[in-house]
């Protein structure tokens, strides 16, 4: 036979089983919004200057667009087209280790969005288009290394994308430990 | 009579954890590719990617240049080389798993002997605006090649992703005994 103790446990711990069920899906729940948001990228600052990101400020160096025979004589078969970017980041803070996981990409005002060549791809062309000059890193190689406090840097990534999409692009960057803020700075192309 | 009542709510209860057990999806399924079909020739859109197969063809021996070397590969079965279109919609994206469903219901992955081979589009990679043409390669049993569904995702095993099967025509497919590979495909 029980005793009145033993009874008021009992329903005691059956009446705090839902509240407890509930706090451990809020948990898991939260852990998972979190991961999410490391992912995606839905806090965007826009600008066209110096904007202030991941201790750094960024600004655009320079914007390349190839393929229609007026910045090379290359021309690309149909509406192909070679973006290059370039990227200055100077450092106001010490990154450490905040620079991790870096994404780059060109993106439309439809929300499409190009991701740059891959590295040797990219180490390739830019020994065609500057033979005498060692490429510039991308994003992912620089954030290993990123520079010290009041130093600065230059990334240079690589698109494909339709020529009729080109006025209308926008390179985004963001960092694991910053996201779900990004920036994106328009090409004015 | 309490006891009458106990077996009853026990039988009832794990009759109804049996039916819920009976009728639960498998993870997989849950987790599985979102699937839509289509037929060759048709553009088949999914939610990420669009494809238009635009012609099979079979042969005894493939052949291509290989820096300078001419390279053949010969099969005792049959090669079935499928020529597609793709289009990216939101974002850059590779469509690498390629996969027949042959007559017998057999899955048939791309052949890696032929992966080598010009313009494979398993080794491409899809802009979005920019439709990209290229060849899937299989190596399969002359009795499997009756009836085929090729089915394309962004990679083999999809999850929650689209994967497109697309009926491919039988019509008009001549068994040939020796195909040139090409920088455009077929």
């Amino acid at each position: 036979m029980a005793s009145n103790r033993e009874r008021k446990w009992f329903w005691l711990s059956l009446a705090s089983l839902p509240v407890l069920l509930v706090v451990a899906f809020r948990i898991n729940a939260w852990r998972n919004i979190e991961e999410y948001s490391r992912l995606s990228e839905s806090e965007i600052l826009t600008g066209n200057g110096n904007l202030d990101y991941a201790g750094a400020l960024w600004r655009l160096e320079n914007v390349r667009l190839i393929g229609d025979g007026r910045d090379t004589a290359q021309k690309f078969p149909g509406a192909m087209r070679l973006i290059v970017v370039r990227l200055v980041a100077t450092a106001h803070d010490d990154i450490g280790k905040n620079w991790g996981q870096c994404q780059v990409s060109l993106t439309d005002d439809t929300g499409r969005r190009w991701l740059p060549l891959e590295v040797s791809l990219s180490n390739d062309i830019s020994r065609d288009l500057e033979p005498k000059a060692d490429p510039v890193n991308g994003c992912g190689i620089t954030s290993l290394t990123p520079p010290k406090k009041s130093s600065a840097v230059m990334i240079e990534e690589k698109f494909v994308v339709p020529a009729d999409a080109a006025p209308k692009l926008a390179a985004q960057l963001s960092f694991s430990a910053s996201r779900p803020k990004a920036i994106s700075l328009p090409l004015g192309l | 009579m309490r006891l009458v009542f106990l077996i009853v709510v026990i039988a009832v209860s794990m009759t109804v954890l049996a039916a819920l057990q009976a009728t639960t999806p498998p993870y997989a399924m849950l987790t599985g590719p979102i699937r839509t079909e289509g037929r060759q020739g048709e553009t088949v859109s999914g939610t990420v990617f669009s494809a238009q197969i635009r012609q099979v063809q079979k042969a005894k021996t493939l052949a291509w240049d290989q820096f300078g070397r001419a390279v053949e590969r010969q099969s005792s079965g049959t090669w079935v080389i499928v020529s597609a279109e793709l289009q990216a919609m939101r974002e850059t994206m590779p469509v690498r798993g390629a996969t027949i469903i042959g007559t017998s219901g057999r899955l048939y992955h791309q052949s890696q002997r032929a992966q080598a081979a010009p313009n494979v589009l398993s080794a491409k990679t899809v802009q979005p605006g920019l439709p990209t043409t290229g060849i899937y390669i299989f190596e399969m049993p002359k009795e499997e090649t009756r009836d085929m569904t090729l089915l394309l995702s962004r990679q083999y095993g999809p999850q929650l992703e689209d994967e497109l099967a697309i009926t491919l025509e039988q019509n008009g497919i001549v068994l040939r005994e020796k195909m040139e590979l090409g920088k455009n495909g077929i």
